[in-house]
């Protein structure tokens, strides 16, 4: 079953139609969990514990028992962890049963979107169905916080080197790039509340990925993906300094190594212009 | 006889220390002010108080300070610290403790919005099971006063379809009301 999450109906639609696009491309069935609800995010577990666990237990009680996948890091975190609170305590769950009316056992399985491709799929298939490699574009991996950290709750990867994504890409024909930023936090949702944090969190992983020579990054969270796209020409204009990376989501990378079109990746919904880029993928294709 | 580190805590630094621990599940007895946390902390370089200061300090029962202090409300919740503690010390899990607190005894940092912004969003999900970006944009802007940053962005995140102008409403408004008012009341409880 599918959680969207709420980003991916508004500011992330391109996440949400891009996922789809890849998926239907990959013959997985993505139906969406009847009447899910928000997760809580960052709101919840700064302001009420119960809250933040009962919310994510009510739309994983609704998935039955099937395996539920994720595209926001931050849902991914927030459904993750309210799993590994009622599972490790007893008193935890009987306390959500009570709030919820119902028992909720915390063993619905949660995967985000990047383990279902390179895991579930696997590499091989993925490699199989890239119809249109991404030869010579170097992209910058961007997991931030959430996918990864902790590794006791989130269970993904490599906590400080995380590669999940980087050799998802790599089976798509893209050069992933080595560099040291890849799970530095943007700054999150202080986007609203307090902008400078994230302009300069997100400066400094934007200027790391172009100083280690990236064509692009590719991101796996609606709130990596809007802060360092949406805050780039802000960032450039106080600093002075032309930064000019398009921020994909890997969906949308890998939808582009199957063949599909802007439209079904929904490119336009971009800020930073990924034409440049688009070009430098198209000569180096037709130089093969 | 040895005490557990527990017991030491308790006794040295009394009911606030106590208090926090019940509240956040961290065992801050563990921590052995090795700064790990703190230089992993991306926003360390701007917080009144550090993460391993805040430990030490609710060892020391200082609770004023650590409760109307910027830091807990500068923390962009990365989960970097808790990731990287050799003696798993789960900070992250502290200071959203010391968040609630915070707000409870009335002593909120003064300039910052962050609370404002989460009654806002709880409130957006209670009413309409998701969150509506548009809603809590113009509610946020309304009740802080900023009226004016990130305006410029809207027509071009309407243009590309970011910003859907009407909200979602997802049944069960009742039901997540009784939620919400449950969930208030299991903490009295635990407390």
């Amino acid at each position: 079953m599918f959680y969207p999450g709420c980003s991916l109906e508004g500011t992330a639609r391109d996440f949400h139609k891009s996922t789809l696009a890849v998926a239907d491309a990959l013959d997985i069935d993505l139906q969406e969990i009847p009447d899910w609800i928000c997760c809580g995010a960052t709101a919840a577990h700064q302001s009420d514990q119960t809250l933040a666990t009962v919310l994510p237990a009510q739309s994983l009680l609704a998935a039955g028992s099937k395996t539920v996948a994720v595209c926001c890091a931050a849902c991914f975190s927030r459904l993750k962890t309210a799993n590994h609170e009622i599972t490790s305590d007893q008193a935890i769950r009987q306390d959500i049963a009570e709030v919820l009316g119902q028992d909720y056992d915390g063993r619905t399985p949660v995967k985000h979107m990047l383990e279902i491709l390179a895991r579930d799929v696997g590499l091989d298939e993925i490699a199989r169905r890239v119809v249109r490699p991404l030869a010579g574009l170097k992209v910058a991996c961007y997991y931030g916080c959430l996918l990864a950290r902790p590794p006791e709750i989130t269970q993904f990867d490599d906590a400080e080197n995380p590669t999940l994504m980087d050799r998802l890409l790599e089976a798509a024909g893209a050069e992933p790039i080595d560099w040291p930023h890849r799970t530095e936090c943007c700054g999150g949702s202080y986007s609203i509340t307090d902008v400078g944090i994230v302009k300069s969190l997100t400066g400094e992983v934007l200027s790391m990925a172009a100083l280690a020579g990236a064509d692009c990054v590719a991101a796996a969270c609606p709130l990596c993906q809007i802060n360092l796209d949406m805050r780039q020409k802000d960032i450039e204009a106080e600093t002075g300094r032309k930064i000019g990376l398009p921020v994909f989501y890997f969906t949308q990378l890998l939808g582009m190594a199957f063949g599909l079109d802007a439209k079904q990746l929904a490119l336009r919904a971009l800020v930073v212009d990924p034409d440049p880029v688009l070009g430098k993928l198209d000569k180096l294709g037709v130089a093969q | 006889m040895s005490q557990t580190p527990q017991e030491t805590l308790a006794e040295t630094a009394g009911d606030f220390a106590a208090e926090v621990e019940a509240l956040s599940g961290a065992n801050l007895a563990r921590c052995l002010q090795c700064a790990k946390c703190t230089s992993g902390c991306p926003v360390a370089g701007r917080n009144d108080i550090r993460p391993h200061e805040l430990v030490r300090l609710v060892q020391l029962g200082m609770a004023d300070e650590v409760l109307s202090c910027q830091s807990i409300w500068q923390c962009v919740s990365c989960q970097t610290c808790i990731t990287r503690c050799p003696q798993n010390v789960d900070i992250a899990a502290l200071t959203d403790a010391l968040r609630r607190l915070s707000r409870a005894q009335g002593k909120v940092a003064r300039g910052t919005t962050v609370p404002t912004f989460n009654d806002i969003f709880l409130k957006t999900i209670r009413k309409r099971g998701r969150m509506y970006e548009m809603g809590l944009m113009t509610a946020y802007k309304l009740r802080t006063g900023d009226l004016f940053s990130d305006v410029g962005k809207f027509p071009m995140m309407l243009r590309k379809g970011k910003l859907p102008l009407r909200g979602p409403r997802i049944k069960g408004k009742g039901q997540r009301k009784r939620m919400f008012a449950r969930a208030k009341a299991v903490r009295g409880d635990r407390k």
